[in-house]
């Protein structure tokens, strides 16, 4: 028989850090990823205190890929495929800012159709995003038919996309100077027809999930975070809009035509993971009707990409531009000495701002609310590496 | 409403569900149907076509080996090669078209973008699997093939749901 000393030496050796703090002490420190089904390439070390966590401590980076400096080895249009690796259900918001940042820096007029077409791209982009993370959402709190829903509603806006773009997940549509390519014939009428199928379908979500009385005893009044700690914190997307601050980074700072669609920043004031997970929600909602809007407001022909020499250039200077992506404010801050590869990149994420929230939120709570807590900040961990 | 209206009306909302046909579809059997031939680029116009992204099509008759491309991918995936064929063209000096590994290709498009020739556009074919890692370099004799795709599922939204029909 081994002894105890003996499997917590093995333990330890096999990287289960299941560490015993003493002989006599009450606190057992868990690590709960990097495999965990659910927190997906990042991990985070809790001390527990019978049921409740006591202290939290995120470790992230096992994703971390460079993004920042391989944008420097290679010109700006070649940088885009790789730079929406980090967040492919999202791929299209990831690039907008990048495309933003680098036309102030170029100086590209893009033409106003190009405009409408990649916001309307990004709105889809976004809904697919957020379907793809509340479907996660049902399934880390054991709803296995809000897994299954999302997931199947999630691909008739792929399928738009893929008409749209080309590609199911990584679009690689925005470039400096617009777009890549115009808009299908009766794109129009499919999108319409979808997204109204979609708004129906939102009927049903709530039935079965928001209004369920199992899931709002699971998320009300667990883990909240107030106003103040939330400016504090600078969090940022649906996380510090729960919280009870209307701040979304289209109505702030518009960009593109923002400016000439009409909605409403959807927030909450409870803070709570109920308020967390129903923001994103009420988004999807209110991004339905920017779609329709967008479609109806767009100019009916026109360029819809900027004449580029193949090697984009500016003058040496720096450029720094941010979007409302699935996950909050997602900004690019690039820098230009004159040549045609960017000389500094730094990606600036909604992820990794709302996982410094985490540890705030989770130490008082219990450890089945923790999924709950965790999953609800909006945080993507491959985005958050880089 | 009280909490147990709520789990009522949660049953019936996915009750509702059981008789509603399935939105997947037998993939094997039936495929998706896809608008137009595929991604294609104009540079006269200087903007693509959309379609579907997916492997390439290489104009033989169109190709005069320049190797931008290749250029393009340099920096991305890497996955296109110039190789010598066979082949007599008098646009095509050299005599060297691209290869491409769908290995390592990302399928983003920009060899298309690069290409001023209409020499290189992408199709629908997206059925790349292979036993080996070498069955996936695709010489140019390959890529010239017309893909046979057939797809006719789309998505059809009616009074009782979304289905791919």
């Amino acid at each position: 028989m081994t002894s105890l000393e003996d499997k917590f030496e093995e333990s330890k050796k096999l990287g289960l850090q299941i560490a015993k703090e003493s002989e006599d002490d009450r606190l057992m420190t868990l690590s709960v990823g990097p495999q965990h089904p659910g927190s997906g390439h990042f991990r985070f070390i809790i001390k527990v205190d019978g049921d409740y966590i006591v202290y939290c401590d995120p470790d992230p980076g096992y994703v971390h890929r460079g993004e920042e400096k391989m944008c420097e080895y290679r010109n700006v249009i070649q940088n885009i495929p790789h730079l929406e690796r980090p967040v492919i259900h999202d791929s299209n918001n990831i690039t907008y800012s990048y495309s933003l940042a680098v036309e102030e820096l170029v100086g590209i007029e893009v033409p106003r159709r190009a405009q409408y077409i990649r916001a309307l791209a990004s709105e889809l982009n976004r809904q697919v995003y957020t379907l793809y993370w509340l479907a996660i959402y049902g399934i880390f709190l054991g709803h296995s038919t809000m897994f299954m829903w999302p997931t199947g509603d999630r691909e008739l806006l792929i399928d738009l996309l893929e008409v749209l773009t080309g590609a199911r997940v990584t679009h690689a549509y925005n470039i400096p100077g617009g777009v890549r390519n115009d808009m299908p014939d009766g794109f129009k009428e499919r999108c319409l027809r979808q997204v109204r199928y979609l708004q129906k379908r939102f009927k049903e979500y709530e039935d079965i999930f928001y209004n369920m009385p199992l899931f709002r005893q699971r998320t009300e009044g667990v883990a909240v975070l107030s106003k103040e700690d939330a400016i504090k914190l600078g969090v940022t997307g649906s996380v510090v809009r729960a919280s009870g601050i209307p701040y979304d980074i289209r109505k702030a700072e518009p960009y593109d035509i923002y400016n000439e669609i009409d909605f409403k920043v959807q927030y909450m004031k409870t803070g709570d993971c109920f308020a967390r997970s129903y923001v994103p929600f009420l988004d999807m909602k209110e991004s339905c009707h920017i779609i329709e809007q967008l479609l109806d407001k767009m100019p009916q022909s026109g360029e819809v990409r900027a004449k580029l020499q193949p090697n984009p250039k500016g003058p040496p200077g720096e450029a720094y531009r941010r979007v409302e992506s699935g996950r909050g404010a997602l900004g690019y801050y690039v820098v230009s000495d004159g040549t045609p590869k960017p000389y500094r990149v730094k990606i600036s994420v909604g992820s990794f701002r709302n996982m410094l929230a985490l540890p705030y939120l989770l130490v008082g709570q219990k450890m089945g609310d923790m999924p709950a807590t965790y999953w609800s900040l909006n945080y993507w961990p491959v985005e958050a590496d880089r | 409403m009280t909490s147990a209206g709520n789990f009522i009306k949660a049953i019936e909302s996915g009750s509702k569900h059981l008789v509603i046909k399935r939105f997947t579809f037998r993939y094997p059997e039936q495929k998706l149907k896809f608008v137009g031939d595929g991604y294609q680029f104009d540079p006269k116009r200087g903007v693509g076509i959309a379609g579907y992204r997916g492997r390439h099509i290489l104009f033989h008759d169109k190709c005069t080996g320049c190797q931008l491309c290749a250029i393009a991918c340099e920096g991305i995936a890497e996955a296109i090669g110039m190789v010598k064929v066979d082949e007599s063209w008098k646009h095509n000096k050299k005599a060297i078209m691209p290869q491409i590994d769908f290995g390592k290709c990302v399928f983003c498009g920009l060899c298309v973008d690069a290409c001023p020739f209409y020499a290189l556009f992408m199709t629908n074919d997206y059925e790349l699997s292979a036993f080996t890692k070498e069955h996936l370099i695709y010489t140019p004799a390959q890529l010239a093939i017309k893909p046979k795709y057939q797809g006719d599922v789309e998505i059809v939204i009616d009074g009782r749901g979304a289905t791919h029909g």
